[in-house]
């Protein structure tokens, strides 16, 4: 018998167990929505027992096995959040209700490889990368800052709850960089903060804040975010500027007179009749720097998927 | 007896999985302001009577699927009691669709209600 909102929801994230995270995080959003304005609303129109009103309310929204069954059938129908797309492989025509699930892409090699320069994510994914050495430093900046004011003051008791602060002001800055990364990289990402429980004291919560693994790696994120975004940022105007400079090469050499490189009393240049190959080269690595950042801004997406989302 | 229940209860969820969306939509454009997932249901079941259609919650993920689609967009607006709210309104893109969606709606069911009051053959 159910007779808590709390009981509810636990009861619906076990049956949405090997769901896709996000899912079950919108799931339980949903229901605790749900279920407190029902039970506020019901709570003032004729004060029952709660567990009673409880009952009725969850006759109409449903039980926690119907929900999980409905989210279900609504995912399987609709790309999950880092699927890739299946290659030509037919799957069985399950039903869909809403959503058209997922193209696989079968158009030719070259046209994949060139067409990325009009995909939005890949637009997306480029300036997620170059953006990271800024939110990298602000996050490193602030990480070290909380931690070790906290643990200076760990002596005097102020410490504790300064730590708690700075833990609990993690926990938004993990959902903000997973806002940044939805919309830029496109990997599905908890959309509002995970249900707060009502039926725990202030200092229940407060004990959670340094127990959950959660609140510990997206502080450890916030840590690696500036080493990474430094090479994010490095390595993509390197390779952005070297593809510049092999396409203009022509006109560097032919034009302005700059050799290729100098050893002492000798310049050199290259040969003319290299030229072409010279600036097809560097288009050609445009365009790979351009899949390069997909698939690199796609894999840091699942690191932080794995380190800010909470179970 | 099991077998007849089975087929109604199978009947009415495929039904529902595609009319949720059209009568979503269809609220949706009705609304003149933002609606919360609470609020749609209880309008959808005062419309209702006394009929136990579908499970309220299951209306919820076909407004996250409608929004993903794009006929639908939200915002969260904190509450004044209890957790922030996700409210939904109808995109043009929306509007467009629910245009197409009623008119096939209405050939079906036109379909349907012919053949079940039958008709002459002739």
């Amino acid at each position: 018998m159910i007779n808590s909102i709390e009981k509810y929801l636990a009861e619906l994230k076990r049956e949405l167990a090997g769901s896709d995270r996000a899912t079950v995080q919108d799931a339980l959003a949903d229901a605790e929505e749900y279920l407190r304005t029902a039970l506020d609303n019901a709570m003032q129109d004729s004060p029952t027992s709660e567990a009673e009103a409880l009952a009725a309310i969850i006759e109409k929204y449903g039980t926690p096995g119907e929900i999980a069954a409905a989210y279900k059938s609504v995912e399987s129908s609709s790309p999950l959040a880092f699927a890739r797309p299946a290659r030509n492989e037919v799957k069985s025509a399950a039903s869909a209700p809403v959503a058209t699930p997922t193209v696989p892409d079968t158009r030719p090699f070259y046209v994949r490889f060139f067409s990325v320069f009009a995909e939005p994510r890949a637009w997306g994914a480029l300036i997620y990368l170059l953006f990271t050495l800024g939110t990298g430093i602000a996050y490193f900046t602030w990480a070290v800052t909380g931690l070790s004011v906290s643990a200076g003051l760990l002596v005097l008791i102020v410490g504790l709850p300064i730590l708690a602060l700075f833990l609990f002001s993690a926990r938004g800055i993990a959902l903000l960089e997973g806002r940044i990364i939805e919309a830029l990289v496109g990997i599905r990402m908890p959309r509002r903060p995970l249900f707060t429980r009502k039926d725990v004291g202030w200092w229940q919560k407060f004990k959670n804040v340094f127990t959950e693994r959660h609140t510990w790696s997206a502080v450890l994120y916030m840590i690696l975010q500036m080493p990474l975004g430094i090479i994010y940022f490095t390595v993509f105007i390197t390779l952005i500027s070297f593809a510049g400079y092999l396409i203009m090469k022509p006109i560097t050499e032919l034009v302005l007179d700059m050799p290729t490189f100098i050893i002492g009393d000798y310049a050199y240049y290259t040969p003319v009749w290299l030229m072409p190959l010279v600036v097809i080269a560097g288009i050609l690595l445009l365009f790979a720097i351009m899949h390069l950042a997909k698939y690199t801004a796609r894999l840091h997406g699942l690191m932080a998927k794995y380190m800010l989302v909470r179970e | 007896m099991d077998e007849i229940n089975e087929a109604i209860r199978k009947f009415q969820k495929e039904l529902n999985a595609g009319t949720a969306a059209l009568v979503l939509l269809g609220v949706l454009d009705k609304a003149s302001s933002p609606m919360y997932g609470y609020q749609i249901a209880k309008l959808i079941e005062a419309q209702t009577k006394d009929v136990d259609i579908m499970k309220q919650g299951a209306l919820y993920p076909v407004l996250r699927s409608l929004e993903a689609a794009g006929l639908l967009q939200s915002e969260v607006e904190p509450s004044v009691s209890g957790p922030p709210r996700r409210y939904y309104k109808i995109t043009e893109t929306g509007r467009l669709t629910l245009a197409k969606w009623t008119e096939i709606w209405r050939q079906t069911s036109d379909l349907v209600n012919a053949v079940l009051e039958g008709g002459d053959h002739d």
